[in-house]
């Protein structure tokens, strides 16, 4: 029930809309007063330019300020633009993890919903994933996206979901409060429930984080069943080494799909792996214009050339949503993007380092 | 390992031979450039080299022993990966600094150890038990002694390549063996794996695990048990872990009471200090004498200050290289430490710039007004040491958080509190330096009494 005539914004995601008029098109709806959010209406009101006059193009995001921590205690229904009316039909409020502070929170209308979910299924086709097969998804659940939108993936290609429970949080805490030992108790618990489908029911895609994959690589008997009933693994997530695809996909799980996704609850959305014969290369690229990534110095926040690295900006605009210049946790390598697509891809994804002080430390070894 | 131009590689070693991974660490020499490229593995390499161990069996024990054996042989005159002996000490000395003495005096230590390698670990066995339940002391009843595990891991130090000797023993005992090596100093780790390969020990038998930081944990977590070389904070991490043996810093001290001429054990406080390069857990930190110490930090420093400044690599050099910035990071760090102390050497600092990008780290000799003085606990990786007032009212607590004390002293009493005192791991009596050590002496306590139990069997 939309109820403006910009149709721009309802453009399948691999149609490419002219940037230009997609851009303006969402300025119009999330600033004019009868479609715009609360949030977003009370929010233009101290910005020092007009978004409906300034912001032109995909460039132009950058002149907003970075308003993810506005995010964290703002009333949720005063996220949802009113252009959808009395009864938007909201997929759900979905959180971040919590790595950097309290959490935030964003809404995904059911129309941005089902456009990222027909993308990313699109995606899945061209790496060569099987559909009609059942889904076992070790993702985090809850408030977060993943949970929610992976099931439905399943369903969506003709299989069944089964999922287990992930709460990243307190893995967070448990790591961060030194209880590492804890932590992998955690993973244990979940890879013990996971065996249990494993064992007993048809299983052709496992969905699943970096770390709990390694983990699962390194049990013998799981491996053994992921290697004889699954066809595809997905993992989502950040990051996961080169040497370490490498190793799964030529030791652990030879001849099964291994597919990168990089997506997160702020981008509300997963972009996968660029399709590559080259096993090195991990290559994500954004659902332009919706999704915009832009690599950019830490301090300056200019632009970092191609084959640098920076620290990511990710740009979400659509109908459901619009959270510009978002400054991520994650560094990547700039990469130039497919053709037609706007802005830049992102290579080697990692969080961003911290880097150790000065200190002599005392001793010999 | 194969150089391709003149970068040496250092290929992980894990249970499919040599693995060349995609996250390499480039090991610069002291002067900067690079050196060579080490494989560092992902934690999934760990985690499966570690189940590949667990699942091999042990060699038999005559072929461990002459596997070891062997292994000892070539890694101290042979050519190892491409390496011979010298190319090997060269290469240790560019990239740690460590000057040519200490590689020296590891591969006498190598030799040593190696030829004798099962005597050692029988010197640890308990009087009560025996070495197979086929013995027939079994038949009325008596203790085996057995491995409390199957997997050793060890993270390896980079101040000295005669520590590497130390975990060999597991070796012997049939452990399967996993090194960590420091990018310090990660030449002598791959010599060790590639000697004990070539010797007959299997790729799922012995592994040699480059990673970084991060990774480094899953070593130890993927063994039964794991030796782990660290500073304090290191101590703290698993000292509360019945699995892990953190070795800390050594501290090691000399004592010299009223009763004993401190001139005719002169020399041996010297080399204390200064042997291996004084970078080693056990040269001496601290220096206690009974009476006025200023006597003997004025010889000390007269006797260290002609120690020669040289590249690391020159066959007489005997103190430690650093690049300068590095260099000038720890003396920075000394005056900071030393200040309220008296100097004798070193006061106004000890970089002595070779003017290629590297400096040599000069000795330091400073006089403390108290036994408790903090300083004394301060070890620095080159001929660092403090001397401090002793008395018998001082008692011992100064002397503890110590690997090894040598005591010149006439009194019986103090050397049973000594002896008694948990927190002296070794004690010398008389004119021994602090660094010497032979087969069958324990080091820091038997290793084996932490790789070995003894069980009950009956006949």
């Amino acid at each position: 029930m939309v109820d403006d005539l910009d149709t721009v914004l309802d453009t399948p995601i691999g149609d490419s809309p002219d940037p230009g008029e997609f851009i303006r098109a969402a300025m119009r709806w999330h600033f004019a007063p009868g479609t715009g959010s609360p949030f977003w209406l009370a929010r233009a009101r101290t910005l020092d330019f007009d978004p409906l006059t300034d912001v032109k193009t995909v460039d132009d995001l950058a002149l907003f300020p970075n308003v993810c921590d506005e995010l964290r205690d703002v009333r949720a229904e005063d996220l949802v633009p009113r252009g959808y009316g009395e009864n938007p039909d909201v997929c759900g409020f979905f959180e971040s993890g919590g790595t950097t502070g309290r959490p935030k929170r964003v809404v995904v209308l059911r129309d941005w919903f089902v456009r990222s979910q027909e993308w990313i299924s699109r995606s899945l086709d061209a790496h060569g994933v099987p559909r009609g097969v059942n889904w076992l998804t070790l993702l985090p659940s809850g408030p977060h996206m993943a949970g929610y939108a992976y099931p439905q993936l399943a369903r969506d290609r003709g299989g069944h979901g089964f999922s287990i429970d992930m709460d990243p949080r307190w893995a967070k805490r448990l790591v961060s409060s030194g209880r590492a030992e804890d932590a992998r108790a955690y993973a244990d618990h979940l890879l013990g429930q996971a065996r249990y489908l494993l064992r007993s029911q048809d299983v052709g895609l496992l969905a699943i984080t970096p770390p709990v994959l390694e983990r699962l690589a390194a049990d013998d008997e799981l491996t053994d069943l992921v290697r004889k009933k699954v066809k595809a693994i997905i993992w989502v997530g950040t990051h996961m080494d080169a040497s370490t695809r490498d190793l799964l996909g030529s030791e652990v799980f030879p001849g099964l799909a291994l597919i990168g996704f990089f997506g997160s609850t702020m981008m509300m959305h997963s972009c996968s792996q660029r399709v590559t014969e080259d096993a090195g290369e991990l290559v994500f690229d954004p659902p332009s214009p919706y999704i915009t990534f832009r690599v950019v110095a830490p301090d300056s926040r200019k632009q970092v050339d191609h084959g640098a690295r920076g620290q990511v900006v990710v740009s979400h605009v659509s109908r459901s949503f619009l959270l510009p210049n978002n400054l991520d946790r994650d560094e990547a390598t700039r990469v130039p993007g497919l053709p037609g697509q706007v802005g830049d891809s992102l290579a080697d994804v990692t969080p961003v380092q911290v880097f150790d002080g000065e200190a002599v430390i005392e001793g010999v070894y | 390992m194969s150089g391709t131009s003149d970068i040496v590689r250092l290929d992980a070693l894990g249970p499919g031979g040599a693995y060349r991974s995609r996250n390499i660490q480039t090991v610069n020499d002291i002067r900067g450039e690079p050196f060579a490229e080490l494989s560092l593995v992902p934690p999934l390499f760990v985690a499966r080299t570690m189940s590949a161990l667990r699942k091999a069996d042990p060699l038999t024990l005559e072929q461990r022993l002459d596997a070891v054996a062997r292994a000892g042989r070539a890694f101290a005159t042979g050519t190892v990966g491409g390496l011979s002996a010298e190319d090997y000490q060269h290469a240790v000395c560019r990239v740690s600094g460590l000057p040519w003495v200490t590689t020296e005096k590891a591969i006498e230590h190598t030799l040593r150890y190696t030829e004798r390698a099962y005597l050692s670990s029988q010197q640890a066995r308990p009087a009560g038990a025996v070495n197979d339940w086929r013995h027939p002391r079994t038949r009325n009843g008596s203790g085996v002694w057995v491995r409390r595990g199957e997997v050793f891991a060890v993270h390896a130090p980079g101040n000295t390549p005669s520590a590497h000797t130390l975990w060999l023993q597991s070796l012997v005992l049939g452990y399967r063996v996993a090194v960590r090596p420091s990018s310090r100093e990660p030449f002598s780790p791959h010599r060790w794996i590639t000697a004990l390969r070539d010797a007959g020990f299997g790729a799922d038998q012995v592994a040699l695990l480059p990673t970084d930081h991060a990774t480094a944990d899953e070593v130890v977590r993927g063994a039964d048990l794991a030796m782990v070389y660290g500073d304090d904070e290191v101590v703290r991490k698993y000292s509360s872990m019945a699995t892990v043996l953190p070795q800390g810093p050594g501290r090691s001290k000399f004592l010299i009471t009223k009763d004993a001429d401190w001139t005719s054990h002169l020399d041996t406080v010297v080399s204390s200090v200064s042997a291996h390069g004084g970078a080693a857990c056990v040269n001496t930190t601290a220096v206690f004498v009974e009476g006025d110490p200023a006597p003997l930090a004025r010889a000390l420093a007269e006797r260290l200050s002609v120690l020669p400044s040289l590249p690391p690599q020159d066959p007489k050099a005997v103190l430690p290289v650093q690049p300068l910035d590095s260099a000038r990071r720890i003396e920075r760090h000394l005056l900071a430490t030393a200040a309220g102390t008296t100097p004798w050497l070193g006061g106004d600092g000890i970089v002595d710039d070779l003017g290629d990008g590297t400096a040599v780290l000069r000795p330091a000799v400073h006089q403390v007004s108290r036994p408790d003085a903090p300083q004394t606990g301060v070890e620095l990786p080159f001929p660092c040491v403090w001397v401090a007032p002793w008395s018998p009212e001082a008692g011992v607590g100064p002397l503890k958080d110590t690997v090894v004390l040598t005591a010149v002293t006439d009194d019986e009493t103090l050397v049973d509190r000594l002896v008694n005192e948990p927190g002296i791991a070794n004690l010398y009596l008389g004119d021994h330096p602090t660094h010497w050590l032979a087969p069958g002496v324990p080091h820091d306590d038997y290793l084996e009494s932490f790789l070995m139990r003894t069980k009950a069997c009956v006949r």
